[in-house]
């Protein structure tokens, strides 16, 4: 009988006691700050500027150090990164690729192509921001024009390449975006694997 | 509205800050005072004779009018559709209420951004569900389905009439008010199986059996447990209690017996159950039934719904209030000061209006203190399970509430100064314990490395 | 075809006139993730519930044979995303063992301090998602934000917070950055003090304790028998831990305690057990993560491999002790840079065995327990 006794008023003093605990940390929360970053309008900074440096947001490719190596398209495990390169018609000594599109709507922000680029012409961004109306339009095109296309850059023993710095691009890229531009008429890359 | 891009999407408070401003003061400040004014100057003159000699006054023979019935009546329903419309206000800021507070305990913000502190969250919300679409599943039995959230508003609207506001401020003061309450609040349970039943979900049908296992088990232990300041008081009426108290703590029932004592902690806990909040939250799990007795409700009838739950809490914290914490007597105030300076016109003077929203005042904060603890408990504790819940009412709460209804038996025919002595004891108890507790609350903080008071960040 | 499979599964079910039977999902809030569980009740009490997995079926494993080996890593982040860091390393390892090479001590030291920080994470998520199934929606949200603290650290280290990407064959492929060390042994310092808070707040609550206490108690046996692995294993009392057992990366050079349940506020092997199990394993991963920052040795991060490895036709196996169970992955190779096969079995997958047993007898509140206290993952019981 002492022993139900004991456990029947136990454990009314158990829930007592849970019930004090528990709700005098809540209650020592709401004198805490809360964690929310309020996004967009209401940071010190654009959370871009936020991100450490590695951050894998959307892949830049500075055209001017590219080697037209081929390396990130073939690393690519889902082929986003289309590249189509040729001679260039003036000089056929000097070759030039005339389309880079990279898909950042399939994109999974791997890095794998980052890592194999030997100049570091494609690298990720802190970028992360873009809204298109078409889906298509989200492929973003860094020799937007095939008939000015971009000369391979030789790359200079000993020398680092002049890349540019990383994210100066890509800015002036997505402001130059339109979220209701019309689709596009050329395939994706991965769509077509020509 | 032309969306240029999503970086584009500041909100509206930020794009128009005045109107947002004067939004927000209409819903916090402007409804509720009119409806409050409503209250002060319609519910003292409440009864034919008062009304009478009111329309006398003020030069229209009512008395002896042809549509004399017609008249109160109308008179009557203005009064209760006022009221009706106090139940959803309060309804909708308690969300506000809920929403911030839940949000600061989970170290996140509550909705801030629809008007200023996002107070007007829950009006964007009630017009966002009318303009849902109107969903009945296709097997549902359509006229139940309909008519269930009907059945639960009953429930709740009917007891606002005996919800004692202030010293005059009540719609009709029924001398069987406390039994009244708590038959009218039982019909909830009535809606929530008829929306279990009609929505032809074996979901909602479990959300709905538990519901009405739940809500018909704690009656038992919350009628008791009411029995006990029904008994100090000597009478079901509500104003007839609160006048049997007094504005201290020390002479509130909570105090004046240590019965009634356990027994407040017993009727909030069962109040809890009937209003199906956490931890007696079952019918309605989310994690487990995913908003079971209500699950295939959208639109307007889950708003519905939704409403009766928190208004209800209204209803939870003010007959609490009412029966153990001395319902609107106002600190160092007796009421027989507070009829002297009536006047013997009909129209009472201003100081007795004065003394009269004072004391909606001291009723309006004790219910708001009590629905905060009641939102704070929902925001600590988990759920318990079905048999536990059971358990919990038949094998603690029943016999409980049975100990204090006999102690009291014996309470109430010891001398008056030992009910007073009591009353200073639990009161400085009960005040050492809030001590300690807001104590611990600190130490919490000091104790969680890197953990500080911060009140930025709304 | 899923039709068969749920005719398969409804015939196994002979519900009298008094029980129905309820589908819990595909869709449901507490089935962590994308998993039906069709259930013949009586009431509130379970007469058997039978998972029917296949909902989140990506196709990883044939993924695997026509990406090569390099471009795989990726997916095996989403393979198990919360633990992410021991879906890659179990891959390297199997690779690398194909390829016989050997990962430089630094990057083992690397994978094993990500690794244990990504072994929080998932406990943090874990636990809170527990909770928040049995009603409690606060700790919920407390324990996503010390796991934001993780996240931070670890996008620091490789640029992601969820899908790593971090291991690679022979290596690893960020070193670590400047004062990243001073910043996780500044977090592992709170870790102890939040995670005291929260066993107040909810694990020693004692209406969270009588739901877990002896509800779906797996007895050692059971555990053994239906092949569970990682904290449901020692849950019920049987230590067994791949990192103590296999000794494999950098962990023989650590020192930590495998806890077990003890059945402490009911039977040995209760829900309750298999999720103190879990607060506890947070604690030894801050002792392993201190040891190993304090030991970490300098060097390269990356065996040299080539770019499109071709190993010799052959198969081999890489286990790591996932934060959900031992992970293991199976590669077989043709000679070829595509694998020829490459299979993974989880500790998830393993979970949804005992479930069927488990479950007869219990209440739904119950199931829902023992789901959470599993804590399975759709995607890696369907891959």
């Amino acid at each position: 009988m002492p022993e139900t006794v004991r456990n029947y008023f136990g454990a009314i003093n158990d829930v007592v006691q849970t019930f004090w605990q528990g709700m005098s940390v809540t209650l020592s929360h709401m004198f805490r700050r809360p964690i929310t970053i309020q996004y967009p309008d209401r940071t010190e900074k654009r959370v871009a500027d936020m991100l450490p440096s590695r951050y894998r947001g959307f892949l830049e490719v500075d055209m001017a150090v590219c080697t037209g190596c081929l390396a990130c398209a073939r690393a690519c495990p889902i082929d986003v990164i289309k590249i189509s390169v040729d001679k260039d018609p003036a000089n056929p000594k000097q070759r030039v690729v005339t389309q880079f599109d990279i898909d950042e709507s399939k994109c999974m922000f791997c890095g794998l192509c980052v890592e194999q680029c030997p100049t570091g012409a494609i690298a990720h961004t802190r970028e992360f921001e873009s809204t298109v109306r078409v889906v298509e339009n989200l492929v973003f095109r860094w020799v937007p024009d095939a008939a000015k296309p971009v000369p391979f850059y030789r790359p200079v023993k000993g020398q680092d390449a002049p890349r540019a710095p990383v994210g100066s691009l890509m800015r002036v890229y997505l402001a130059s975006q339109v979220w209701a531009a019309p689709a596009p008429d050329w395939a994706a890359p991965g769509k077509d694997k020509g | 509205m032309k969306i240029t891009s999503a970086l584009d999407s500041t909100s509206l408070t930020t794009r128009y800050p005045k109107t947002a401003l004067l939004t927000t003061l209409f819903f916090m400040v402007a409804l509720p005072f009119v409806l409050y004014l409503v209250l002060l100057l319609m519910l003292p003159f409440n009864r034919p004779e008062a009304l009478d000699a009111v329309a006398q006054r003020l030069g229209w023979d009512l008395a002896h009018s042809t549509f004399r019935d017609t008249w109160y009546g109308a008179i009557l329903l203005v009064e209760a559709t006022f009221v009706a419309l106090y139940t959803a206000v309060f309804a909708g800021v308690t969300t506000w209420v809920e929403r911030r507070i839940a949000g600061r305990m989970q170290s996140r913000i509550g909705p801030n951004r629809p008007g200023v502190f996002g107070f007007i969250s829950w009006v964007a919300d009630a017009f966002k569900m009318l303009f849902k679409e109107d969903l009945i599943p296709a097997e549902a039995d359509r006229l139940l389905f309909r008519a269930a959230p009907y059945f639960s508003m009953v429930g709740l609207t009917l007891p606002f009439v005996v919800l004692p506001f202030g010293e005059s401020v009540v719609v009709a003061d029924l001398n069987v008010g406390v039994f009244y309450l708590t038959a009218t609040s039982a019909f909830i349970v009535v809606g929530i199986l008829v929306s279990g039943w009609a929505s032809n979900s074996k979901w909602a049908l479990f959300g709905a059996v538990r519901g009405a296992a739940q809500v018909v088990s704690y009656e038992i232990p919350a009628g008791i447990a009411i029995m006990v300041p029904v008994m100090m008081a000597g009478t079901l009426s509500m104003q007839g209690i609160i006048r049997a108290q007094g504005g201290w703590p020390w002479q509130w029932f909570a105090c004046q017996n240590p019965a009634a004592f356990v027994a407040f902690f017993i009727a909030m806990t069962a109040s809890l159950a009937e209003g199906n909040r956490t931890p007696f939250d079952l019918p309605e799990a989310e994690s487990e039934l995913v908003a079971g007795y209500h699950a295939e409700y959208s639109g307007f009838r889950i708003a519905l719904f939704l409403m009766v739950e928190w208004a209800n809490m209204w209803i939870m914290g003010a007959l609490a209030v009412t029966l153990f914490l001395g319902g609107w007597q106002i600190p160092g105030v007796s009421v027989e000061m507070i009829n002297q300076t009536r006047g013997t016109d009909v129209f009472p003077t201003l100081v007795w209006f004065g003394w009269q929203s004072a004391s909606l005042l001291v009723f309006a904060i004790k219910t708001w203190l009590l629905v905060i603890l009641f939102i704070w408990l929902r925001w600590t504790l988990p759920r318990v399970r079905v048999d536990q819940m059971m358990s919990l009412c038949w094998k603690y709460l029943v016999p409980g509430a049975f100990a204090c209804f006999i102690f009291t038996l014996f309470w109430v025919m010891v001398p008056a100064s030992v009910h007073l002595v009591s009353g200073v004891v639990i009161s400085l108890g009960v005040a050492l314990l809030l001590v300690k507790f807001a104590l611990r609350t600190r130490k919490n903080i000091a104790q969680v490395k890197g953990a500080r008071v911060d009140l930025s960040n709304w | 075809m899923a039709e068969t499979v749920e005719r398969r599964i409804l015939g196994r079910m002979s519900p009298s006139d008094e029980e129905i039977v309820i589908n819990f999902g595909p869709q449901h809030p507490s089935t962590h993730g994308v998993i039906d569980f069709v259930t013949q009740t009586n009431g509130e009490i379970i007469r058997r519930s039978v998972p029917d997995i296949g909902y989140l079926h990506r196709g990883m494993e044939k993924i695997g044979e026509t990406v090569g080996y390099p471009g795989f890593m990726p997916f095996t982040d989403r393979i198990d995303y919360l633990a992410a860091m021991f879906a890659n390393e179990g891959y390297a390892m199997a690779v690398e063992r194909l390829l016989k090479i050997d990962v430089p001590p630094r990057a083992k030291y690397l994978r094993a301090i990500a690794g244990e920080l990504c072994r929080i994470s998932n406990h943090w998520v874990a636990v809170g998602t527990m909770a928040s199934d049995i009603g409690a929606s606060t700790p919920l949200t407390h324990a996503l934000r010390e796991r934001e603290a993780i996240n931070d650290l670890l996008e620091e280290l490789c640029g992601a917070r969820l899908t790593f990407n971090y291991a690679r064959i022979g290596g690893v492929s960020f070193d670590a950055p400047e004062g990243w060390g001073e910043k996780i042994l500044n977090y592992l310092e709170h870790l102890e003090s939040y995670i005291q808070e929260y066993d107040r707040l909810i694990s020693l609550n004692q209406i969270y304790v009588k739901r877990l206490a002896n509800v779906a108690v797996i007895s050692p046996d059971q555990a053994i028998a239906y092949g569970l692995c990682g904290p449901n294993l020692r849950g019920s009392g049987i230590s067994w831990d791949a990192r103590r057992d296999l000794a494999y990366g950098a962990y023989p050079d650590f020192t930590f305690d495998v806890p077990v349940g003890q059945g402490k506020m009911g039977a040995v092997g209760d829900c309750w057990d298999r999720y103190a199990v879990r607060v506890l394993e947070m604690r030894e991963s801050a002792k392993i993560i201190i040891q190993a920052l304090a030991k970490l040795p300098e060097g390269e991060i990356m065996a040299k491999v080539a770019r499109k490895p071709k190993p010799e036709p052959g198969e081999a196996i890489g286990r790591v002790e996932s934060a959900r169970g031992t992970m293991c992955y199976y590669v077989v190779s043709d000679g070829s840079e595509k694998a020829y096969r490459v299979r993974v079995r989880t500790g998830s997958f393993m979970a949804m065995g005992i479930i069927e047993e488990m479950s007869q007898g219990l209440m739904i509140a119950d199931l829902i327990a023992l789901i959470a206290s599993l804590d399975v993952v759709a995607p890696e019981i369907d891959r």
